[in-house]
């Protein structure tokens, strides 16, 4: 009986180790599966957006009713870090879904070969400017945007109110006027989370990047060596800026993470944190009730300069080239977007900023803080997202200079030349 | 019966080959799969691979002060870990082998933490730090717990000690536990008779006598402290600014965060080197101490 059990056990072992290895080859797993035509096939989205996971599902009972033949099958990850990795773990394994998720520009560079170029699709005809430029590569474009976003600091309209602060800040002295308006009135300013590097290294340096005059031809400059982070004055003026931030947030601000601060500040208990209209859904679960608006993030005394939000495309759907279903994940990206029901659901429920013209976007629809970028979308003023141009590996280099400055361990003028090191080194890296 | 069935070639691949087919695809071909890959600049997906030659291992060397300092952190939490895990195990060992009334329920709470994942772990010690501690403080008004937990290169340092040696603790235990009760109790006897101690009987004949415990400990405790990874990444997340960075995250982060599966590879070659000739090194000291009954 036992050696029965033990030859039955390893027998078991063995074949679920060659089940294991059998899709090795990228490709060969999903391309020997072809379905021949009038069959039902199944488009495999991974999902980036937790947010949505709900809502996705029911478009993708709407698109099935409407597609026979067509089924969805929806993975929803955890966008950001994690979705890279994982997605890495299922290419690796044969596993590689239809459509996916990229941030584009260096991000793409890894994936950019197994693309398909969707130049020819008839939505990109009605695509906003700023949404095109991460997934363009040599006059082609791989990626459909999924939605604009806007980030900025987030502010409670009500809390402002108590304090007495009318005039929204649009100046860095202004910002720092109202945080001691609120400090005075007995609230707390902001709420930072300095725990991780993204939202330092990517969000807030961000700033920086963006108020150049040129960001491109500045972060061009800085892989030629022409430019430098160090002696630059708008990064000096972001220091202070940053400072401002520190002194006027919470004490305990690089052991507090996103989920904590973005509880503390739907509860009340700070006035003002870094974020954007992603957050929404977040502070409609916790505090529905919430008056909550979106300001610049200003670094100096420039008020055109600084009136302006962070927008860009939150990410790009992408089609993997070698999928045996590409025809009808193209169909389904149309669809999502021309559609009346794909508009409708991109804007209602998934609550985006729509990244094409003729898609119509109410106010209304989009909560309090979408509205608010939508606002600044409409009025121009508006300035781009930069970090996914650093070099590989640099801007978790720039969370971390950011933090010891948090700590006090260096000072601005060491922040900046470790920018600039770690940009050199990075950069130079294959 | 036919002869060649039984013969002794027959015999070692059906018994063994399984498993040797197994190790093979499981340990040795990654192994070799990754110093391929350490020579070369592939990014983790691209179909096109470059050999670079030594490229990579000279970046390391002379162009990655992150690689070097996280070395040397983990390099400091082994050494703290492996000696506080160690005695501390030994202790509760030492003491749950008496005969207490409660021993066995203490011996399933000291073993308990290791039955929890590190994961998991990390998280809920994360909270327990930067909230439960900060609520004791301010109740309390007691020092240890107003430190700035986990925020502070030092308290980051000892937060990951603390969870660790928390949870190694237990396991060391049951080994040492084994150990003491393979001690024959004649032997004490004899010392208690002839007038010796409580101390002289633990230095001069428990002792020597659990060194093949001690050798199976501190083997285990190097090599978990040395490739800690999960713990590390989800209480501190090698913060603050990268302070607590261990090698294993150091890796991680290089092959698959900054998409450069070359230089990671080459790094956890190196790492592998380093770690083989330290655990060799500790094996054949403490076996030399091990007495023969």
């Amino acid at each position: 009986m036992r050696k029965w059990l033990t030859v039955i056990s390893a027998i078991m072992l063995t074949g679920s180790l060659l089940a294991g290895c059998g899709g090795k080859e990228p490709g060969t797993g999903t391309s020997s599966n072809k379905q021949p035509a009038g069959k039902e096939v199944t488009i495999k989205i991974m999902n980036f957006k937790v947010e949505i996971a709900e809502q996705f599902n029911k478009l993708k009972e709407e698109y099935e009713k409407e597609h026979p033949g067509v089924k969805l099958q929806i993975d929803t990850l955890l966008g950001g870090d994690d979705y890279n990795t994982q997605l890495k773990a299922r290419f690796a394994s044969g596993e590689m879904p239809d459509i996916f998720a990229n941030e584009g520009y260096n991000q793409m560079d890894a994936w950019l070969e197994y693309l398909e170029d969707l130049s020819d699709q008839p939505w990109i005809e009605h695509e906003v400017d700023i949404a095109k430029e991460p997934t363009l590569r040599d006059g082609k474009v791989y990626g459909m945007p999924v939605g604009l976003e806007g980030l900025g600091f987030l502010y409670n309209k009500d809390l402002f109110a108590q304090a007495g602060i009318t005039e929204l800040p649009k100046t860095l002295s202004e910002l720092e006027a109202a945080a001691q308006k609120l400090q005075a009135a007995g609230i707390e300013p902001f709420v930072n989370h300095f725990d991780t590097w993204f939202g330092l290294g990517f969000h807030n340096l961000n700033n920086a990047f963006a108020k150049q005059p040129d960001p491109n031809a500045f972060i061009q400059g800085l892989n030629d060596g022409t430019a430098s982070i160090a002696g630059n004055a708008i990064f000096q003026d972001w220091t202070k800026m940053f400072d401002v931030v520190i002194k006027y947030g919470n004490k305990n601000a690089l052991t507090t993470d996103y989920n904590t601060q973005s509880t503390l500040f739907a509860t009340g208990k700070a006035a003002m944190n870094q974020g954007g209209n992603w957050l929404q859904p977040v502070i409609d679960k916790l505090n529905p009730e919430m008056n909550v608006g979106i300001l610049p993030m200003p670094i100096n005394e420039d008020g055109d300069l600084n009136d302006r939000l962070f927008v860009g495309p939150a990410n790009n759907w992408v089609i993997y080239k070698d999928s045996p279903v590409k025809e009808e994940a193209k169909e389904f990206l149309n669809w999502l977007v021309s559609s009346e029901t794909g508009q409708t659901y991109l804007t209602k429920e998934f609550k985006f900023i729509p990244a094409f013209t003729n898609i119509k976007a109410e106010p209304a629809d989009l909560g309090d803080i979408g509205a608010g970028v939508l606002e600044y979308i409409e009025q121009g003023k508006v300035l781009g997202w930069h970090w996914s141009k650093y070099p590989n590996g640099a801007a978790p280099e720039f969370g971390a200079s950011m933090q010891k400055y948090v700590s006090g361990k260096i000072d601005a003028a060491a922040m900046l030349s470790e920018f600039q090191s770690a940009w050199d080194k990075m950069k130079s890296r294959k | 019966m036919k002869r060649w069935l039984t013969s002794q070639p027959m015999q070692q691949s059906v018994f063994l080959g399984p498993a040797l087919l197994v190790y093979a695809i499981i340990m040795m071909l990654p192994f070799l799969l990754g110093i391929y890959y350490s020579f070369s600049d592939w990014n983790g997906v691209s179909s096109q691979i470059n050999g670079v030659g030594l490229q990579n291992y000279k970046t390391i060397l002379t162009d990655d002060p992150d690689f070097g300092r996280s070395l040397w952190f983990t390099a400091r939490f082994t050494v703290t870990v492996v000696l506080l895990s160690n005695v501390i195990g030994f202790l509760i060992a030492y003491v749950l082998s008496k005969p207490l009334k409660s021993r066995n329920v203490l011996r399933t709470i000291f073993f308990m933490p290791n039955v929890l994942g590190g994961l998991l772990l990390g998280f809920i010690w994360q909270f327990i730090f930067t909230r439960s501690f900060s609520a004791i403080g301010q109740a309390t008004d007691i020092g240890f717990f107003n430190l700035f937990w986990l925020g502070t290169e030092n308290t980051a340092f000892w937060g990951l000690v603390i969870v660790s040696v928390w949870q190694g603790a237990g396991y060391l235990m049951v080994i040492y536990i084994a150990g003491l009760t393979n001690v024959p109790s004649d032997l004490m006897e004899a010392a208690a008779i002839d007038g010796a101690s409580g101390l002289q009987v633990l230095r001069h004949i428990v002792l020597p006598l659990i060194m093949p415990a001690v050798t199976i400990c501190l083997f285990l405790s190097i090599s978990w402290a040395f490739k800690s990874f999960d713990l590390n990444f989800s209480l501190t997340q090698g913060g603050p600014y990268k302070s607590t960075e261990s090698v294993a995250m150091n890796i991680y982060f290089e092959a698959f965060k900054s998409n450069r599966y070359g230089l990671g590879t080459a790094k956890a070659v190196i790492f592998f080197v380093i770690v083989t000739i330290i655990t060799m090194i500790q094996v054949s000291i403490t076996k030399k101490k091990e007495v023969e009954m």
